[in-house]
């Protein structure tokens, strides 16, 4: 039986590598941004590994956070042109708010 | 039966009494009506007020009852601190509340408010502040 040769293993690394690649080029960035004390959309459908990039537009600070299961997270403040992104690993419903504006909402549905 | 007829005469003397002093009351201190609101510039309606924006604005953090273990508290290490036993000054107060706890070298996580609240509830917040704090300072 023929035995593999260092060729075969690079030839295996190259391919393993490439699904890598291509797996986390599935991986989607979604762009949310808050304006007028709103984000820009009310609900939003991301798959798992996915991210948001929150952007704010408002020229005051907003605090974007979840306390969500699948995600628990706070972005802390940020100003007028910043931005923070999160990414969602677990599968299920998301609810984002803004712990500076309490009306602000957005729901997020993480599918697998 | 006796002491309950002395009492009732205690009781009608003070009201005649009262009676009395009526005319004297009434052109020595402002006449507010029964029932009427606080003076808007009172610390009683400014603590009220306070009360609402706390409830509107810190509560998710601070908890309801100022204490720290607000329902995002297990998000932060350190936790949100409890005001009701904070040693700090009504100025502290209001510095941390406008400015937000990085300027102060506090959690990065305690946003700053000047951009949100007016310097009213700035103020009105602080006075609530005050009033459940049981801190010796």
């Amino acid at each position: 039986m023929k035995q593999p040769n260092a060729s075969n293993y690079l030839a295996w690394g190259l391919c393993c590598a490439g699904l890598l690649v291509a797996n986390s080029a599935h991986a989607g960035e979604h762009l949310v941004t808050q304006k007028n004390k709103a984000f820009s959309v009310k609900k939003l459908t991301v798959k798992v590994g996915d991210s948001i990039k929150f952007v704010n537009e408002d020229s005051f600070a907003h605090n974007v956070f979840s306390l969500s299961a699948p995600k628990s997270f706070d972005l802390g403040s940020f100003g007028n042109g910043g931005s923070k992104v999160v990414t969602f690993d677990k599968p299920g419903k998301v609810e984002v708010e803004c712990a500076v504006h309490p009306d602000m909402r957005l729901d997020v549905e993480v599918t697998p | 039966m006796t002491s309950r007829l002395s009492r009732w005469g205690r009781a009608c003397m003070l009201l005649a009494g009262l009676s009395a002093l009526a005319p004297v009351l009434a052109q020595t201190s402002p006449k507010v009506p029964q029932g009427s609101l606080l003076p808007k510039d009172s610390v009683d309606a400014s603590t009220f007020r306070g009360g609402l924006v706390f409830a509107n604005y810190c509560v998710t953090c601070h908890g309801i009852n100022a204490d720290g273990n607000g329902r995002a508290a297990r998000l932060y290490n350190p936790k949100p601190a409890n005001l009701r036993a904070s040693d700090k000054n009504d100025s502290y107060f209001g510095l941390i509340i406008r400015k937000g706890g990085a300027a102060l070298g506090r959690s990065e996580f305690m946003p700053s408010w000047e951009a949100e609240l007016t310097n009213e509830q700035i103020a009105d917040l602080v006075s609530y502040l005050r009033s459940i704090n049981v801190a010796k300072n």
